[in-house]
């Protein structure tokens, strides 16, 4: 358990994990959290949401509002988010896919 | 589900859930299974204790019932049945009440979601800690199908989660009624391996191989009928008369042109399982990704989702990822498009016919 937050530490989220071997040029954890978290936020930008790294163990999810929650894993941040802005977030959103097809 | 990827090493105990309708044959499959020697190690956990006569190591009997988690859904619980025993196996073996065991076989009901059961081999932490799941086998009646698959929500279930599936009773179904399940059942489930449970018995004495049946299998394109495509009228009735009961259930299968970011697709994927994991019965994938040469093999049924697994090597020349979804009623082109939008990657669809 977290003694700042009293969040509880789970494994590692299969979302969070790192595939790649280390000999085969593998981020290290800090630089792959980071690519997570920029990776994240080019979908939540069209949500008016934002995530950042927390502490290296946990996210942070803040809306434009200040509003902010933190979650265990990218994988937790869907439903949080969908709470915080009171709407469904999917990808399968025809405006979502534009947007990120615009970003390539 | 948490996890690291796995190792092929492994230490924990495999087991192979045994899944299908009522009647379709699984006791049967289980008995001739139980009869190899090679299978004098295992302990079946089944749920009804019908009128099979297993002169055999162990029976567990399980019964249902199914806790729900909060604000959980019904394919993302635990079965406390089902956690319960297989804790009390490792308890009875290390106070010698019960002898080693190399492998679990679990006999669902007929009416089981696999779901739930799936989730607490996963996802409970001591028999997630202690087992694996290896592979899960659907059995099918070819003559009663259509009834099984329209009057039972879970009958497809059972079919999108099967790494394989064996028709029964090929012997008593018209050749014509036959061709049109297996094509059926391949529509729906591409990536499964289709067997027929008549020529394995006549493959064999009286006990079945179990390592024909039961070995990991992790991602080949399923073999076609080799009848080819059949155009006869009562066929195409059976067919027709197959698909009235999910006209919604459909499998897609795609092949990505470039490596991929394991990171962009884990985004990808847990927002799509998080928003249509319903209906997403089933995602099974070999998947090439940057940065390795060996590829990454990925599994989830519904909301739940195996750990990736790295693979020693691809099993053919084809480098590419490549994925199989079974979905009901989600809009493919969007699927295919939304995947291409956060992976960065060109999307083509694979036909394994």
């Amino acid at each position: 358990m977290c003694g700042l937050c009293g969040v509880f530490l789970t494994e590692t989220h299969w979302s969070d994990a790192t595939v790649a071997a280390p000999d085969q040029g593998a981020r290290t954890r800090r630089h792959e959290r980071l690519h997570r978290v920029a990776l994240a936020n080019l979908v939540l930008k069209h949500y008016g949401l934002k995530v950042s790294d927390w502490q290296g163990c946990a996210y942070l999810l803040s809306s434009q509002t200040g509003q902010t929650s933190v979650v265990p894993s990218i994988a937790a941040v869907w439903p949080v988010a969908e709470q915080l802005r009171k709407r469904t977030l999917d990808p399968l959103d025809e405006g979502l896919i534009e947007a990120l097809e615009r970003t390539r | 589900m948490n996890s690291e990827p796995v190792s092929s090493i492994d230490r924990t105990i495999p087991i192979t859930v045994l899944t299908g309708f009522l009647g379709s044959g699984k006791t049967t499959l289980l008995q001739r299974l139980l009869r190899s020697p090679k299978m004098s190690q295992t302990v079946v956990l089944i749920n009804e204790l019908g009128e099979i006569g297993l002169d055999h190591l162990l029976m567990e009997r399980v019964d249902e019932s199914v806790v729900l988690l909060q604000s959980g859904c019904i394919c993302c619980s635990i079965r406390d049945d089902l956690k319960s025993a297989l804790r009390g196996l490792l308890g009875r073996r290390d106070r010698g009440e019960i002898p080693e065991f190399d492998r679990v076989v679990i006999e669902t009901t007929g009416l089981a979601d696999p779901g739930p059961i799936l989730y607490t081999l996963l996802g409970e932490p001591v028999v997630r800690h202690h087992f694996r799941i290896e592979s899960v086998i659907t059995t099918v009646d070819a003559v009663n199908a259509e009834l099984h698959l329209s009057r039972n929500p879970e009958g497809i279930k059972q079919v999108a989660a099967a790494d394989r599936i064996v028709v029964t009773k090929t012997d008593i179904a018209d050749p014509d009624q036959t061709t049109a399940v297996r094509e059926e059942l391949l529509r729906l489930n591409p990536s499964a391996e289709l067997l027929d449970a008549i020529e394995l018995a006549e493959a064999s004495d009286s006990s079945l191989d179990p390592d024909s049946l039961l070995a990991p299998r992790r991602f080949e394109s399923s073999h076609r009928s080799t009848a080819g495509p059949r155009v006869e009228t009562r066929e195409r009735a059976y067919v027709t008369a197959l698909r009235r009961h999910s006209p919604e259930v459909a499998s897609l299968s795609l092949a990505l042109e470039e490596a991929l970011d394991w990171t962009a697709f884990g985004i990808w994927l847990s927002m799509l399982l998080n928003r249509h994991g319903d209906d997403v019965l089933r995602v099974k994938g070999i998947l090439q990704v940057s940065g390795m040469s060996t590829p990454v093999f990925i599994n989830a049924v519904q909301h739940i989702v195996h750990p990736p697994q790295h693979l020693e090597r691809w099993p053919t020349d084809d480098h590419r990822s490549r994925i199989v979804f079974i979905t009901r009623g989600v809009d493919h082109a969007l699927l295919r498009r939304s995947l291409a939008a956060f992976s960065h990657s060109a999307v083509s669809d694979v036909s394994y016919a």
